[in-house]
């Protein structure tokens, strides 16, 4: 990996992003968004971003938030790799995207024209703005990637799957450079409605509504919707090695499992099978492994799993692995999580820091893993890092990254 | 205002375009107004005349001159049919 980029809450660059997070800062908070008809309020994680600071107002017409964050993340992502794609052969280049629900807000505009206005002026591109695969077709057209071009949904690990699939095409010499991430944007009404209706959300902190999301905690009732985008330069290692590239990590692995007995319902053998299968592609054992950025959404159900998952995988060395969730504190970017969450950990690789998960202050018995709770642990050399990403549908995928030597 | 001014008016308003450019024959490619923003124009040009415009957009509009003749066109139908209907019309 040669190229890292985020736009995301908490960080316009990995660094602001990381440091952030190394402190406890986090970016969930009341929106101006009425959740129905007891007029509570939704709570999430926005980006700090403001579309018409990065396009003109005729191509702002065309993206969807969406497109507009995953534009921006991958932008930072190939200038930190300085690859130059016109010196590149282009069909060996390309561009996998994640995202769970693609542009939303376009999505929900028009419904909103057709339904509430009772007009028929839906806005002429909203089918272009709105498909899922927008974001990755204007990356590919923006940087001329005529290599493969693909976008994942599946759910929450669309981005994890997208950055491992493309880890898969170099591996098997189709391609030499791939910008592969996520992006989502779910932050409109609509969206929040219907994640309210599921009973998934979390209940806002009456007191501090920075603190709501609460992974392994006795407390937590919940996930809380955040924003982003967040892309990765991943390049066959002998290519960068040529261009004489910064190799930031080593992606060496890449783990995926379906769970198979309800659409929402994760099992131990489901995340298992992922986080085995992840350790496996990188020819690395339990004991290789220095810490894991888990799913953590804080939902009663996945919580409890993960650790189970993670005991059956690491048996007892998963007491002594620190595992957190940073959805404390950026929030659940479900199509992004996976690559945000990726990134961080690479951040932490580097940095020789773990993130920390916040407002953990009730033990649950069924949680029972350090989890770093409430403050990040410095100086700590870590060799290789695991990130979970787990999803509604069940494909649950893991990614490893190494120390590059 | 007239046809051309409108258009102008638009195309500075919503698609932030410099009104120097915007001369009768400038080329809505080289604008970068394609056929989509060209329904655009139209929706907003709907609101400003009064008009409801039904019919398919043609695909010969290559130039703002084009779509200046369009809408005069568009207009003019609309004056006749309302003249013709003037005098059936109850007092």
């Amino acid at each position: 990996m040669t190229g890292l980029g985020v736009e995301a809450p908490l960080g316009h660059s990995v660094d602001e992003l990381f440091t952030n997070l190394a402190t406890g800062r986090s970016a969930i908070h009341v929106l101006p968004i009425s959740l129905g008809q007891d007029l509570r309020r939704a709570i999430g994680a926005t980006a700090d971003f403001d579309g018409q600071n990065h396009f003109p107002p005729a191509r702002l017409r065309m993206l969807d938030r969406v497109s507009q964050l995953a534009l921006t993340a991958a932008a930072r992502a190939v200038a930190d790799a300085g690859v130059d794609f016109a010196a590149e052969q282009r069909n060996r280049c390309g561009v996998f995207v994640g995202t769970g629900m693609g542009g939303a807000q376009t999505t929900d505009d028009g419904y909103h024209t057709l339904y509430s206005e009772k007009s028929d002026r839906i806005k002429p591109y909203t089918v272009l703005a709105s498909m899922t695969n927008a974001a990755a077709a204007w990356i590919g057209i923006d940087y001329a990637l005529e290599g493969p071009n693909l976008t994942f949904s599946t759910a929450c690990s669309s981005s994890a799957v997208a950055i491992g699939e493309a880890a898969c095409r170099i591996r098997s010499g189709e391609v030499d450079v791939m910008l592969a991430g996520g992006a989502e944007a779910p932050l409109t009404r609509g969206v929040l409605c219907a994640w309210d209706a599921m009973r998934t959300l979390a209940a806002q902190d009456a007191k501090d509504p920075s603190a709501s999301c609460r992974p392994f905690c006795r407390t937590r009732s919940g996930l809380v919707l955040g924003e982003g985008a967040a892309f990765v330069v991943l390049e066959d290692w002998e290519h960068a090695v040529r261009r004489n590239a910064t190799i930031h990590a080593e992606l060496c692995g890449y783990g995926l499992a379906t769970d198979i007995t309800h659409i929402t319902r994760p099992t131990v053998e489901g995340q298992a099978r992922a986080m085995r299968a992840a350790l496996y592609s990188a020819g690395r054992h339990a004991n290789d492994i220095d810490y894991v950025n888990a799913h953590g959404t804080a939902t009663v159900q996945n919580d409890a799993v993960e650790t189970a998952a993670l005991k059956d995988t690491f048996g007892s060395r998963a007491f002594s692995i620190p595992v957190s969730s940073t959805k404390s504190m950026h929030g659940h970017l479900l199509g992004a999580a996976g690559a945000l969450e990726f990134i961080i950990s690479l951040a932490a690789l580097q940095r020789g820091i773990v993130p920390p998960t916040m407002h953990l202050d009730t033990p649950d018995a069924a949680c029972d893993l350090d989890y770093v709770p409430n403050r990040a642990r410095t100086g700590i050399a870590l060799r290789a890092v695991m990130s979970n990403s787990f999803a509604f549908g069940g494909t649950n995928a893991t990614l490893v990254a190494a120390v590059a030597t | 205002m007239s046809t051309l001014e409108t258009i102008q008016d638009i195309l500075v308003t919503k698609f932030a375009l410099d009104r120097t450019k915007l001369t009768p024959d400038a080329g809505l490619d080289t604008l970068g107004i394609d056929s989509l923003a060209v329904l655009e124009v139209l929706f907003e040009i709907e609101d400003r005349f009064g008009l409801k415009i039904k019919e398919d957009t043609p695909d010969s509009l290559a130039t703002i001159q084009d779509v200046v003749l369009y809408i005069d066109s568009l207009l003019m139908k609309r004056q006749a049919s309302e003249s013709t209907v003037a005098p059936s019309m109850p007092e």
